[in-house]
């Protein structure tokens, strides 16, 4: 039974969420402490931490593919139980099917869910078009760039019209340029198609670029929430802006992030 | 704290299987042979071929050699051609890698003779070398080249091409180049072929003792064929097996060593 | 904006410096030279008697098998006899392919299956395919149940291995995906397991093929009275070794076509590896 939504009511919440790994059967990793965090409807936010401070583990504990040690993850009052369509994961890795060609890679979850052909393509087509990849349609994954893979990767989990997105470092294995172009892109997706977005970067700039709300998470194990900024630039943003650069001074010194 | 995580262990069945798949595979083949289900004269139990392995070690009859001189033999013509495989096929494969006028001139014969399986060799090696060692050896070698080759060649190949372009910034030599840069990175792909290598030599000596031979583990199978003594033929197959499996962990530790003292 | 889009990979062609020795290191004029090299020395070797009368001039190899194209080998021209060696391949290799790939996509998805077949197939695995051709005689005698058993024998092995592999080195993550998307166990199989262990599949046919040559020339040279094992060890009998060579040459060209098939049919199932594989 779905729950009265009052307004107001976050789209996801997290509340207390610890993990502990077992590690060949014995060791113990603690790799996520007591971690709470309300995303609201359509609000972009953004988990920026350095490497190995369990970025990823909250993203797929969130995303139901592992489950908490203590804690629990809400989407719209519902306890998560495992993975569902209504959450769309763009992972860390590519991990696009190198079998399948753009348009089979994007068309992947309609299909699953049993949509009829003809309707599938035309939603693969629209978020193709929307990742600016048309005429790539019958590329086979090895063909493309690193830049165009992950943009399948994004249109695959849009495909699927999830009501959440949750990203993992998506632009992480790109050069600068790449990046700061697939950044002003990501900006532009959630503006035509919004949604609410959780992303993980361990990149200032990127995270003030984008951000509603930045979420700084601390740098060793286990990983804790640091301080929790709210980025009020008017959109589109400037990197060289005054207010932008001045946040971006306050997170590093904050954070202890090198510049 | 306390937390509560399941500990992931294997559940007892699934150590259990194992060991009963195997006790049940012997079981029945003991008593298929026990009740007589299948004829003496084609199938013997795994007591019977336990029993002839332990008095071949002394009993020179019907074949005319104790077990030991037959792994023995086997073992020397393996590695004879093992060796010779390792001798011809690395070096010409590493300089098939990097010397296009070696490459030119080898790879079209390389080529026309590895389609060739090393069992169609035996009549052709019998009309050259009769019925000697030297056969043997030389369809075992055939085998064995064939890896040896193609892994050192594929090694030089995917040798870092900045690596090489850097070394011609700085003037080297072609043969420079290929000494202190090709080799050494094809190595990995070279011990590779070890270990494939003795795998195609120890198959291929069942093909080169299959026509003629008077000694020798697979003459002891054709032997217990011809003699209708399927005992004599399992026997022969088992300590194939056994002693190819031996070999590889022999030359897998010495690899290992190998590798660990370049490395260093 | 489009031209990041448009970024394709291309692959480097590695450049060499040009000089004047430049056909001389052509490769397909060296490829002329080591062929003509190849059959002079041949030819050389056959009038010199090297191995006395073992090996025959290169022309009379020719000659041999046009004779055999017309004049019918006990019973059967050389075509038959080409037939009757690709029929066994095909049977003993269809068997084991269609039990070994299915059992080692079992294996490598059903842990119980795992626990069960895994041990004995260990216990087998070292026994040379060639090693079972004396037991094969014992239980089938020497006819064609015999030849087609041991060919299932030496191919099981490789089929179900890569197969078994195939699986089980297929990235974790991809199943979380289809699991995100909203798919099921059934799905995880269908959409990621069959179609990632493709390659390991085709390549374990490619060895089991080989091996399956090796196999059933084996059987012939025993004991047959048709396919080409039996014509170069009749030829090896008549002391006629035009018949031999010329044996292993048609051996060799149909080997290497069976394989290109293989190949081709790989390429047709799996066009995605198409450019990795042509590099
Ligand atoms: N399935 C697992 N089993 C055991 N340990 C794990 C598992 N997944 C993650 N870990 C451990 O959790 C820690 C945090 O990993 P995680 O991937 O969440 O970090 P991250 O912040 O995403 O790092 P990066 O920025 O490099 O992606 C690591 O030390 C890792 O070893
Ligand atoms: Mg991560």
């Amino acid at each position: 039974m779905r729950e009265e939504r009052h307004p107001g009511q976050a789209k996801i919440e997290c509340k207390d969420i610890t993990k502990v790994f077992i590690q060949k059967g014995k060791q113990r990793v603690h790799v996520l402490d007591h971690i709470s965090l309300d995303v609201k409807e359509n609000e972009f936010v953004v988990i920026l931490g350095p490497g190995q401070s369990g970025k990823s583990t909250l993203l797929r504990i969130i995303a139901g593919l592992e489950t908490p040690t203590e804690g629990h993850v809400r989407i719209d009052g519902q306890e998560v139980e495992g993975p569902g369509p209504e959450r769309g994961l763009v992972f860390q890795g590519y991990m696009l099917f190198a079998w399948k060609t753009v348009l089979g890679n994007v068309e992947m979850g309609p299909k699953l869910r049993g949509v009829p052909k003809k309707e599938r393509r035309e939603i693969a087509a629209h978020y193709i078009h929307l990742v600016g990849l048309d005429g790539f349609e019958n590329h086979y994954p090895h063909q493309l760039s690193g830049g165009m893979k992950q943009r399948v990767g994004i249109a695959r989990a849009y495909a699927n019209n999830p009501q959440v997105m949750l990203l993992d470092e998506p632009f992480g294995q790109l050069d600068a340029q790449t990046r700061y172009f697939m950044e002003k892109e990501t900006a532009r997706i959630w503006e035509t198609e919004k949604r609410t977005i959780l992303f993980v970067t361990n990149n200032i700039d990127e995270a003030i670029y984008l951000a509603d709300r930045i979420v700084t998470m601390e740098g060793k194990l286990p990983g804790r929430m640091h301080v929790v900024y709210r980025v009020d630039l008017p959109r589109p943003r400037e990197h060289t802006d005054m207010a932008f650069l001045k946040l971006r001074h306050e997170i590093t010194e904050a954070s202890e992030l090198t510049l | 704290m306390a937390y509560e995580q399941v500990k992931v262990k294997t559940p007892l069945i699934l150590r259990l299987l194992p060991i009963l798949s195997i006790i049940t595979f012997f079981g029945t083949w003991q008593l298929v042979v026990d009740w007589e289900i299948v004829p003496s004269t084609m199938l013997a139990s795994p007591i019977q071929i336990f029993q002839l392995f332990l008095v071949k070690w002394t009993e020179v009859n019907p074949d005319g050699a104790l077990l030991s001189q037959h792994i023995w033999t086997s073992v020397q013509e393996a590695f004879t051609g093992y060796l010779l495989a390792l001798l011809v096929g690395i070096p010409l494969g590493l300089a098939m890698g990097w010397f296009i006028v070696v490459e030119g001139l080898s790879r079209p014969i390389f080529e026309m003779i590895r389609p060739i399986p090393p069992v169609a060799w035996i009549p052709l090696v019998i009309f050259w070398f009769g019925i000697g060692i030297s056969g043997k050896v030389f369809i075992i070698w055939i085998g064995g080249i064939v890896p040896c080759v193609i892994n050192s060649y594929e090694g030089v190949r995917m040798t870092n091409p900045t690596l090489i372009q850097m070394a011609r910034t700085y003037g080297a030599t072609d043969w420079q180049i290929f000494k202190q840069i090709c080799i050494p990175s094809a190595l990995p792909m070279v011990f590779g072929a070890l270990q494939i290598a003795l795998a195609c030599c120890w198959t291929n000596l069942v093909a080169a003792e299959l026509l003629a031979a008077d000694v020798g583990l697979g003459f002891l199978i054709t032997m217990g064929r011809k003699l209708a003594l399927p005992d004599m033929v399992l026997l022969g197959m088992i300590m194939i097996g056994l002693t190819g499996v031996v070999i590889g962990v022999v030359i897998n530790y010495f690899e290992k060593r190998l590798l660990a003292g370049i490395r260093r | 904006m489009v031209d990041i889009a448009n970024e394709i990979k291309q692959q480097v062609q590695e450049r060499r410096p040009l000089t004047l020795a430049m056909i001389l290191t052509n490769r397909w004029f060296l490829y002329g030279v080591s062929m003509l090299a190849f059959f002079l020395a041949w030819d050389m070797a056959a009038v010199a008697r090297v191995f006395s009368s073992g090996l025959p001039r290169p022309y009379e190899v020719v000659l041999q098998l046009w004779r055999m194209m017309f004049d019918p080998l006990a019973g059967k021209s050389l075509l038959g006899h080409i037939w009757a060696s690709t029929q066994r391949i095909l049977i003993g290799f269809t068997i084991a392919s269609l039990v070994a790939v299915p059992l080692g996509l079992m294996m490598a998805l059903n842990r119980y299956v795992n626990a069960i077949v895994k041990p004995l197939f260990d216990l087998l695995k070292p026994m040379p395919p060639l090693a079972w051709i004396s037991i094969a005689i014992l239980w089938f005698g020497i006819g064609e149940t015999s030849k087609v058993f041991i060919i299932i024998i030496g191919t099981f092995v490789p089929c179900l291995l890569d197969a078994y592999n195939g699986v089980r080195l297929v990235e974790p993550e991809l199943y979380d995906v289809i699991r995100m998307l909203g798919g099921n166990r059934r799905h995880e199989i269908i959409q990621v397991c069959f179609p990632a262990a493709f390659p390991a599949i085709f390549a374990g046919l490619q060895i089991a093929l080989s091996i399956a040559w090796s196999c059933v020339l084996a059987a012939e040279l025993v004991s047959a009275r048709s396919g080409l094992g039996f014509i170069i060890i009749l030829g090896m009998n008549l002391s006629r070794p035009a018949m031999v060579v010329g044996g292993m040459v048609v051996i060799a060209l149909v080997a290497w076509t069976m394989s290109q098939l293989v190949s081709g049919l790989e390429r047709f199932v799996c066009p995605w590896k198409r450019e990795i594989d042509s590099r």
